[in-house]
């Protein structure tokens, strides 16, 4: 071989390998874009629709989101209703018939933890609730456990090749997460108990898992003004409580947190509903420290 | 720079979408321009969006057919209230059509106080993607649209005012869902003001204007990554400058309620 067309061969090599090798994933959120790197490794590249900072209910059609779903081996989305407003669009857009819902290249992650927030009835009154649940299940750091084994699952199922080296990612991933679940553990001892007012319903998986009290919300239906007696209710409430602080997701305009910190001398906690919520949290193991660092802020 | 989004049959569709609304929003944009009454179309899909909810309050909008009639009933209702005031009150309607958009907007709040599961119904109807948009879902209002040309068409020699309001209604209704309130403002208005001077084939100058700003606005969406629709209404509006300086039309500005 001459030495042109060795670099030649060497520059296709470098062109096609990694766009063939690779398990394409398309995650609605970065928590999931971030768990499949966690197990894949190089084997995966993984994209998010959305970014830490966005309410991920609604997003802006880019040209590039279709042609990622279109390309794409895998779909890792929360489900429940989270992306009921653009995913079955964006799905019919991008025509990809390896991640159609019942497809292994379609996996939604409410579907392998047990939900909070079922309603026991749905009807028109209660809001914009989920029937399936409170879809926020990325704020319970145990979580990620079922997710993972799943995800390693489909990945084996995706790149037979690689089942191997998906395992090996997921025991690896497990390992480090269980050790990080204790040192959080260990970290929040002191919140255990501690009461604490939400600006809107999507804690229910944090307060579980640390074990704080959730005393009241400030905006009980999401995307309606709380009215003027909800919120004399409200200040009533807190009045003669303990309540330790007032908590805010960083994707959220602080005002409605600040206005009721301003009435009641409550310390504001603005904490990342994911990757990329705030600077600190760059991964799935520094947004918990993130979390809970924040939280220790205002321990008792 | 991002390629991937270069892709015919993703672009393709959201293409046709916007020549579909220009080919409406242009001549219907141009007699907007020229009654003095450019907020009409907020106004209207916004009353849309009210009847919706409060069919959603009373529990009549079961299905998407039922939602869709509800819709085009309240903009026609509507269009026949701005009608009437039109008549009434020559002087201030472009005062009460913003009165009425306002109003409108704020009912809708109040309903939704009290129904928060009717605001998705309210976004579908006020804030269309044109990236969403297949063929499939265009052939229903390439047929309206030709149905609604075709009267226009008609109509031009007779005045005929309480049918402009009519088609003009059931045009916004649809474009509205198809590529949300701000390209259905951007086409009807941004085209129609770059060829408020020029006397020969202004409708043909202004669809020009509407399709290269819908092309480079969705080639720029895809080169840059960024939302398509916000794009093309920078795209349609910076191309309607360098169009009007470049053509130097020089006729009487036509404005006031005759023609």
């Amino acid at each position: 071989m001459n030495n042109f067309t060795r670099t030649i061969t060497l520059l296709l090599a470098f062109v096609a390998l990694p766009a063939t090798a690779e398990v394409r994933v398309f995650a609605c959120e970065p928590e999931w874009a971030a768990l499949a790197g966690e197990i894949g490794g190089d084997l995966v590249s993984a994209d998010s629709a959305t970014t830490g900072l966005q309410d991920v209910h609604h997003i802006d059609a880019r040209p590039s989101l279709i042609a990622r779903l279109r390309q794409a081996d895998l779909l890792v989305c929360t489900g429940a209703g989270l992306e009921a407003g653009w995913l079955p669009v964006l799905l019919r857009r991008a025509n990809n018939a390896r991640v159609q819902p019942g497809k292994p290249g379609y996996m939604e992650a409410t579907t392998y933890v047990g939900m909070l927030g079922r309603p026991e009835r749905v009807d028109r009154s209660a809001g914009d609730i989920h029937a399936q649940g409170n879809p926020h299940i990325q704020l319970d750091a145990r979580n990620f456990l079922a997710v993972a084994d799943e995800l390693a699952d489909r990945l084996a199922q995706i790149d037979p090749a690689n089942a191997a080296q998906y395992r090996a990612g997921l025991a690896d991933f497990r390992q480090r997460w269980q050790a990080a679940l204790d040192g959080w553990s260990r970290d929040t001892a002191s919140l255990q108990g501690m009461p604490i007012v939400v600006h809107h319903d999507a804690w229910v998986y944090l307060v579980d898992w640390l074990q704080l009290q959730q005393l009241a919300t400030l905006e009980p239906l999401p995307g309606v003004p709380p009215s003027s007696s909800h919120l004399s209710r409200l200040l009533q409430q807190l009045e003669g409580s303990d309540a330790a602080a007032i908590i805010h997701s960083s994707y959220q305009s602080p005002r409605a947190a600040n206005w009721l910190a301003e009435r009641t001398s409550l310390p504001v906690v603005e904490l990342p509903a994911t990757i990329g919520g705030t600077p600190a949290a760059t991964d799935l193991f520094s947004l918990f420290d993130d979390i809970t660092a924040r939280l220790g802020t205002v321990a008792p | 720079m991002n390629v991937d989004g270069l892709d015919a049959s993703i672009l393709g569709p959201a293409m046709a979408a916007g020549l579909l609304v220009l080919v409406t929003h242009v001549p219907l944009g141009r007699e907007v321009l020229r009654r003095g009454i450019i907020f009409i179309d907020l106004a209207i899909a916004q009353i849309a969006g009210v009847g919706v909810l409060a069919a959603h309050s009373l529990h009549l909008a079961h299905d998407g057919l039922a939602v869709q009639a509800i819709a085009y009933a309240s903009a026609i209702a509507g269009a026949l209230l701005l009608f009437a005031c039109e008549r009434r009150w020559p002087e201030v309607q472009e005062a009460i059509i913003g009165c009425t958009f306002i109003m409108a907007a704020s009912a809708g709040v109040l309903l939704l106080a009290g129904n928060p599961q009717g605001g998705e119904h309210l976004r579908e109807l006020l804030v269309g993607q044109i990236l969403w948009v297949d063929y499939h879902s265009l052939l229903p209002v390439a047929v309206l649209y030709a149905g609604v040309l075709v009267c226009w068409r008609l109509l031009q020699g007779e005045r005929n005012r309480l049918l402009f309001y009519m088609l003009f209604a059931v045009t916004v209704t649809a474009s509205v869902q198809l590529v949300g309130v701000y390209l259905v403002f951007a086409s009807l208005i941004i085209p129609a003001l770059a060829v408020r001077r020029c006397t020969a084939g202004a409708v043909f100058r202004g669809l020009l204007v509407g399709v290269c700003g819908y092309a480079v606005g969705l080639l720029m969406s895809a080169l840059l990554d960024l939302p398509s629709g916000a794009v093309i209404v920078l795209a349609l509006g910076m191309l309607a400058i360098v169009f009007s300086s470049l053509w130097h039309c020089d006729g009487a500005v036509r404005t006031g309620r005759s023609r």
